[in-house]
């Protein structure tokens, strides 16, 4: 599902990757972790080609990334859901609207549109907040809007940048949960967390990267 | 729809800037009308000026009535002639005289007539009436008998290279004006850009196709030429129906069949079409500046 390939990538020549090689089956669940400027964020950057890289080479579901247009990377996003640990939700519509606006962008029938957000929500346990706005929930509850909105469209692959990073422990656990039930209905999971209470509470692959070098991997399924 | 709608809640959301930006492209288009329809007027005085104008063909003192007959001749077979009048000298004289009645005494105190005898001509109307004057006129001015032929042309072609320079001026002023209104236009739709920046980020990021981010920022752009052009042309309409209401019977005076020219339908379409043009241009041009960064990561 996922390849890289000797990749490398600076900004301002200073390194952030260097020679990065993996493979991650679909289905996996993977937690990719390190210290703070390890490169795990430009890392999953660099999967869903929000940044370019230098050298080597990245296929993200079968798609070279490095040759990608900027105009048909659409092609490759929809396949992909993004979780931020500032959830990036918009505070000027509802969080039926944040979920809404994922099916929208992909052109879904707008039939359907609001009962899938609303089953999205229904699955993370927010479908009884559907009118509240983001900023009325408190940070677990909207990380769970920002997971419905980047399963709502049924990505192949789920890319989250420390998405409990702002959360207490309990709730990040929650979430954790969220994603291990993404994965079992199909989903390849990408988790970066430098959190160690995550890396043991999920039994899951684990490739640690340090000083943007691959360091170690565990089992990668 | 939804292009319509986002399109709405964009101009909503910025409802200031954007009147303050439709404002400004008024008021640059209504100059630009302004001397459109000064320029307009111009030309249907010059277009009228030009059917009045006759050839005179001045005759020598001496000349015989066969001579006169060739003349004729020779003016009945150029289909470009319509019509020939011809003025004998004291019918010239006469004339002159009831002209300047109030000089009278002083004018039958010259004891002898000193005009010339001479035919006016009248010339077919077309758009190259002026060249076909030109071309008769040195025609008859290599005849015998004839002492000069006259049609004004100092004064016509003066007003002609007048005309030449306004179309030139006119030129030169549209277009600064499309450009400063394409520049308001690129400023206000990249504000509105920049206020959905997160929202373009997330559309960007959860696979949304160009034209779902572009189309309703070119709608905005050009919502805001069209609504401009139409302010302004409306404002002309105005102004063109105050001229015609206060001044149309001072300017019949000034030459029969004469009115005020509103801006022809075609201008009017062209004007529409520039404003679509350019509010589309400054929202690309703004689009591509704020995307171009994303391109570069």
């Amino acid at each position: 599902m996922i390849q890289l390939y000797n990749v490398y990538k600076s900004y301002n020549n200073t390194p952030a990757l260097v020679d990065v090689s993996f493979i991650i089956k679909k289905g996996a669940f993977v937690f990719v972790t390190g210290p703070s400027g390890a490169g795990k964020s430009t890392l999953l950057k660099l999967l869903y080609r929000w940044e370019r890289y230098d050298r080597g080479q990245v296929l993200v579901n079968g798609i070279n990334v490095g040759k990608l247009k900027f105009n048909k990377l659409w092609q490759l996003r929809r396949h992909i859901g993004v979780i931020f640990q500032d959830y990036k939700l918009l505070p000027g519509k509802t969080i039926l609207e944040n979920v809404a606006f994922a099916l929208e962008i992909v052109g879904a029938e707008k039939k359907i549109i609001r009962y899938k957000a609303w089953e999205a929500l229904k699955d993370v346990g927010l479908s009884h907040r559907k009118d509240a706005y983001p900023l009325e929930l408190s940070g677990g509850e909207q990380q769970r809007v920002a997971i419905a909105r980047a399963l709502v469209n049924n990505p192949k692959i789920l890319l989250a940048d420390e998405p409990t990073g702002n959360l207490d422990p309990e709730m990040a656990s929650e979430i954790l949960h969220l994603f291990e039930k993404a994965n079992q209905e199909g989903t390849t999971v990408v988790f970066a967390t430098h959190s160690q209470n995550i890396l043991r509470e999920g039994d899951h692959a684990v490739i640690t990267l340090k000083r943007g070098k691959v360091a170690d991997t565990r089992i990668v399924a | 729809m939804r292009i319509l709608k986002t399109t709405f809640i964009n101009i909503k959301s910025n409802k200031q800037l954007f009147f303050a930006s439709v404002g400004t492209i008024t008021i640059a288009l209504s100059i630009l009308g302004l001397f459109l329809f000064v320029y307009v007027n111009l030309n249907s005085v010059l277009s009228f000026w030009n059917e009045q104008v006759q050839l005179i063909v001045y005759l020598d003192d001496e000349i015989s009535n066969s001579e006169k007959r060739r003349l004729e001749k020779l003016f009945s077979s150029n289909p470009e002639i319509v019509s020939f009048d011809f003025v004998s000298r004291e019918k010239a004289w006469d004339k002159f005289q009831s002209m300047f009645s109030e000089k009278s005494s002083f004018l039958k105190g010259m004891g002898f007539n000193p005009l010339p005898a001479s035919y006016n001509l009248k010339i077919k109307p077309s758009p190259e009436r002026l060249n076909t004057i030109q071309t008769l006129a040195r025609k008859l001015n290599r005849q015998t008998s004839v002492e000069s032929v006259e049609y004004g042309e100092e004064w016509i072609s003066r007003f002609e290279t007048f005309m030449i320079l306004m179309r030139v001026f006119l030129f030169a002023l549209g277009a600064l004006l499309c450009l400063g209104s394409v520049l308001i236009i690129s400023n206000t739709v990249k504000l509105s850009v920049l206020s959905r920046k997160n929202e373009i980020e997330l559309m960007l990021l959860t696979g949304a196709t160009p034209g779902f981010i572009r189309f309703p920022f070119y709608l905005e752009g050009i919502f805001h030429g069209v609504l401009g052009a139409v302010v302004s042309l409306s404002l002309m309409k105005g102004i063109h129906l105050y001229l015609v209401s206060r001044f149309q019977g001072s300017i019949e005076t000034f030459g029969r069949g004469m009115d005020f020219q509103f801006i022809s339908l075609p201008f009017i379409m062209i004007i529409l079409l520039a404003s679509i043009l350019m509010g589309w241009l400054g929202s690309y041009l703004s689009l591509q500046q704020f995307l171009g960064t994303y391109k570069k990561l």
